[in-house]
């Protein structure tokens, strides 16, 4: 129903080029996450698919039509903006029936489909409402409503729960899972957040400088991202990155790194002063000095169950090597299965038995 | 520094108080401390002195005697004789041409309003998104605003003679030519098409800055939604403009109330009288006729129109976003 | 196969579409330019070319005598002189009246403050067309309409001038204030060392009023002027129109060139910063 894909997508904007030969596929019912630091050319991605800010040149197919030269109105999209753009002149219940009266629904089959989507938004009460006399919260649902009642093929969704406040936000989030469970369309969410992302979505499609960086599960991008920029994105506090000496580098996760005041039989162990220390609750967060071998005076985030190291103790550094990561000179990672040679010389280095 | 002395001073009084000797000096800080109160509120007085002198010898003093003046007859030299209601009795029963000037100063600026508005509300539409041959456009049509009306109403005067270009155009297209200003049923329109000609650029353009602050996710959501132009025009667009619009149509109304050059120098208010306005009846019955008791009736009439446009203006001000 | 035309119907669509616009957007260019190209072009044709009918579009015999007429017979230089020191003089006195009540107004909490404040926005809404007949008299009492005192004074303070500096005073944050009285500062220092350098684009664009207002300034002079030595530019044109041999369009035209001059240089110098502040008056 709603696969989208998208071949050699190039933007620029006067002189400069946000996207170039980007290719990228979203299956159908997927909930879809573009994830990455803002001016990534994520939105710009979503408006390319809206129709809103067509790309400069490429294919964009819907559905298995090629769909770039048709007007936004037409793909059977819906979009739901970050500041909502409700139609402040409008009533809730005029907001969401105007795109119905535009494609000439009935009258009798849109106060039905109102009346249906306002009751599972929870909006039914609101329905004769000016937006001004609305919390933030309900303009959300109002969007949303604005968007369901159309059943399109794909709903846009560009950080649509940045201007709710923290608690609010967690609830509507897991509301638009429960939303994309009950629909089954396919959705494609913008956010900065990679906690949004990772919580929300079947796929992640991590993107930076208008390069997608990987496009895979929540649970592949963390345990097995492709670069450097990944393994980082992905992850609080992030990955521990540190340079080896044949010009590669080794990564590790702080919460997979064992401190223990004695020396363990781990592959990977050096001994670090503790300088500071962050109580989490049921984590503690230390940042750690390095006080032996070749990364000497490097310092790495620890997070531990143990809370008990205080500022300035000596601790080991203990990490196995199945949670350790490799990454060539260009930050691409080296992964046994494919790369095996280069994979073992890192391992050599580490263990200092090569330079 | 000083008032600090000085507050540091009371407290020390203060911790004193029932020392009787100290009594006499606590008068004196307080004496000091009043004239230096009374110096330390002159500044602000000081400094709007000539505006409030200014204001208050060339606008309040004038209108106030403008007012007592409609009671009176008088020339200019001889002496003031009142009349009473007299002056106004003259403008409204006794001769028929300030009734003939009100309507058309009613005429006019209901057609100025109207037709300055639809043609602002299209061109800032259709001028809307941002590139060279737009920013072009808006600024060949927003020029006109800042020359004299004096300047444009000559060059127009020569277009619209009998011997002019618009009817060597007419000609061309084998229509009949117009005799514009020289024409009791025409002299009205010509005047009208130049203060529209005139004020379109600038009118456009505070559309213009009124569109661009609607954020410009609302016009997409409506794009979206698949609406078509028209309604998105008449659903979204004005609707989202309509503070603006009505703030621009009593601006434009006090304006065009006040009308006086283009007339002057376009038809003198003629042919006959069918374009004869208020303030151009004013001055004709100041300067030539010598009747200023019947002047300042006009004026105070022309006074309590602006007086209640001006309400509406600053009431709208205070209300001015309506949305968001 | 069908899928190509369909995309390339719509890109002739658009392309036409795109085409019929410009062609508008020229045409309605051309609606706006062209009164002031046809004055141009009339002030280089001889009188005798003016009379012609259908009109010449370029001046078949190329001339400037209108020009001549007008600096020569007309002295409209001595009418400009006038308009310059008006203005000239408007300017730098509206400076010294308008800051220091614009500062008091933003800065200061005074007894009678909305009074006075009321006076101001009266000024503001009150036109010269209401007060004309009082003020006229009152310089007649003075004895100085052999002057050109009576087109600078009643214009000193400008209420928009006041408003407009008023809202930027508001904007230069107290702690500056503060501190500068801290050090010592007296408050005619604060204002003309520190409220005024920082709000040059302000000053600058009330001057720009100022001037505007005054070069284009019609009525007001023809109320208060008898002598045809203390009129400016803007009369000087009138005359012209008023010339009792008829009307000479090639002299008017000329005359109102260089009326309009001045403000076209102004326009093409800096017409962004005129919109811009020009929108910002209407929207204020």
């Amino acid at each position: 129903m709603g696969e989208i894909i998208l071949k050699n997508i190039n933007k620029t904007f006067g002189n400069t080029k946000v996207l170039e030969d980007l290719n990228l596929k979203i299956n159908d019912g997927e909930f879809a996450v573009l994830v990455g630091a803002s001016g990534c050319g994520k939105t710009t991605l979503l408006r390319i698919i809206a129709g809103i800010g067509p790309a400069t040149s490429g294919e964009l197919f819907i559905d298995g039509e090629e769909v770039s030269d048709l007007a936004p109105g037409k793909r059977n999209i819906a979009m739901v903006f970050q500041n909502y753009a409700i139609y402040p002149n409008m009533t809730v219940k005029g907001n969401i029936e105007f795109g119905l009266k535009n494609n000439h629904v009935p009258k009798a089959e849109r106060e039905r489909l109102i009346a249906e989507v306002a009751e599972s938004v929870g909006l039914t009460e609101y329905l004769k409402r000016k937006p001004n006399a609305l919390s933030g919260g309900q303009r959300q649902r109002v969007a949303l409503a604005r968007a369901m009642v159309k059943n399109p093929k794909v709903f846009l969704m560009d950080e649509p729960l940045s201007n709710l406040d923290a608690k609010l936000r967690v609830a509507m989030r897991s509301e638009l899972i429960e939303l994309h469970n009950k629909l089954k369309t396919t959705f494609v969410y913008v956010t900065h957040d990679q906690v949004e992302a990772m919580s929300m979505a079947d796929t992640i499609i991590l993107m930076n400088k208008g390069v997608i960086q990987q496009q895979a599960s929540p649970e592949v991008i963390y345990d097995d991202p492709n670069n450097v920029f990944t393994a980082q994105f992905i992850g609080t506090p992030s990955m521990n990155i540190l340079p080896l000496k044949n010009g590669s580098f080794v990564g590790y996760r702080p919460e997979k790194v064992g401190l223990t005041p004695e020396e363990t039989e781990a592959f990977y162990k050096v001994r670090g002063r503790i300088i500071t220390r962050e109580m989490l609750g049921s984590e503690t967060l230390y940042k750690v000095q390095i006080i032996s071998g070749e990364h000497q005076n490097e310092t790495v985030m620890v997070k531990s169950l143990d809370s008990g190291f205080q500022e300035g103790q000596d601790a080991w550094v203990q990490v196995a090597l199945k949670h350790l990561y490799f990454f060539d000179g260009k930050e691409q990672r080296i992964r046994e299965a494919d790369r095996a040679e280069d994979y073992g010389a890192c391992v050599r280095c580490l263990k200092g038995e090569e330079a | 520094m000083r008032e600090t002395e000085v507050k540091a001073a009371e407290n020390l009084m203060d911790t004193n108080k029932n020392l009787p000797e100290r009594a006499s000096e606590k008068k004196k800080q307080r004496k000091r401390h009043f004239g230096r109160r009374i110096l330390g509120a002159l500044p602000p007085y000081i400094m709007t002195l000539p505006a409030m002198a200014s204001f208050l010898l060339f606008t309040i003093y004038p209108i106030l005697d403008m007012i007592l003046l409609s009671f009176y007859e008088w020339n200019g030299l001889t002496e003031r004789k009142w009349v009473g209601l007299g002056n106004y009795d003259y403008l409204f029963n006794i001769q028929i041409d300030f009734k003939i000037a009100l309507k058309n100063t009613l005429v006019y600026t209901v057609a100025v309003v109207f037709f300055l508005q639809l043609f602002a509300l299209i061109f800032s539409v259709w001028l809307q998104k941002d590139s060279r041959i737009n920013s072009f456009v808006q600024r060949v049509m927003f020029f006109p605003h800042l020359c004299a009306m004096l300047a444009v109403s000559v060059v127009f005067s020569w277009l619209m003679d009998e011997q002019g270009l618009f009817n060597a155009v007419l000609e061309f297209f084998h229509i009949p030519g117009l005799r514009w200003l020289n024409d009791s049923t025409t002299a009205m329109i010509s005047v009208v098409i130049v203060a529209v000609w005139k004020g379109i650029g600038y009118q456009a353009l505070l559309l213009l800055s009124a569109l661009k602050s609607i954020p410009a996710d609302i016009f997409e959501a409506a794009e979206l939604d698949n609406t078509p132009p028209l309604r998105k025009f008449f659903r979204i667009t004005i609707p989202l403009l309509s503070p603006q619009l009505f703030f621009m149509l009593i601006t434009i109304t006090l304006n065009s109330f006040k009308v006086f050059d283009s007339v002057r120098i376009m038809t003198n208010g003629g042919p006959g009288k069918s374009t004869l306005v208020l303030v151009y009846y004013i001055y004709e019955y100041a300067q030539a006729n010598l009747k200023y008791g019947v002047a300042a009736a006009a004026g105070v009439v022309l006074l309590i129109f602006l007086l209640i446009l001006t309400v509406i203006y600053f009431r709208l001000i205070g209300k001015r976003v309506h949305y968001q | 196969m069908a899928r190509l035309t369909r995309k390339q119907k719509r890109a002739v669509k658009r392309a036409a579409g795109n085409t019929v616009n410009l062609i508008f957007k020229l045409f309605v260019s051309v609606l706006f330019l062209f009164p002031f190209y046809w004055m141009v072009t009339t002030s280089f044709k001889p009188y005798l070319e003016t009379l012609k009918f259908p009109p010449t579009l370029w001046p078949q015999d190329f001339t400037f005598e209108g020009y001549v007429h007008v600096f020569q017979e007309l002295d409209i230089l001595s009418y400009i002189k006038n308009t310059l020191i008006v203005t000239g003089t408007v300017i730098v006195i509206q400076f010294f009246v308008n800051v220091p009540a614009a500062y008091a107004f933003a800065k200061w909490k005074f007894k009678g403050q909305g009074l006075m404040w009321g006076i101001v926005m009266t000024g503001f809404m009150i036109p010269g067309q209401l007060t004309f007949m009082t003020v006229y008299f009152m310089f007649a009492d003075w004895g100085i309409l052999k002057t050109l005192w009576p087109q600078i004074i009643p214009t000193c303070a400008s209420a928009f001038s006041i408003f407009l500096l008023r809202q930027n005073f508001k904007q230069i944050p107290e702690e500056l204030v503060e501190s500068a009285k801290l050090d010592g500062s007296s408050e005619w220092k604060i204002l003309w060392r520190l409220m005024v350098p920082m709000s040059k684009a302000t000053m600058v664009t009330t001057i720009l009023f100022s001037f505007i207002n005054h070069w284009n300034a019609y009525f007001w002079p023809l109320v208060m002027t008898r002598d045809e030595d203390l009129k400016p530019i803007t009369l000087a044109i009138e005359r012209l129109k008023n010339l009792e041999q008829g009307l000479n369009y090639t002299d008017i035209m000329a005359g109102n060139v260089i009326l309009v001059l001045p403000l076209v240089i102004l326009f093409l110098l800096a017409s962004k910063k005129i919109i811009q502040a020009m929108a910002y008056r209407g929207m204020k």
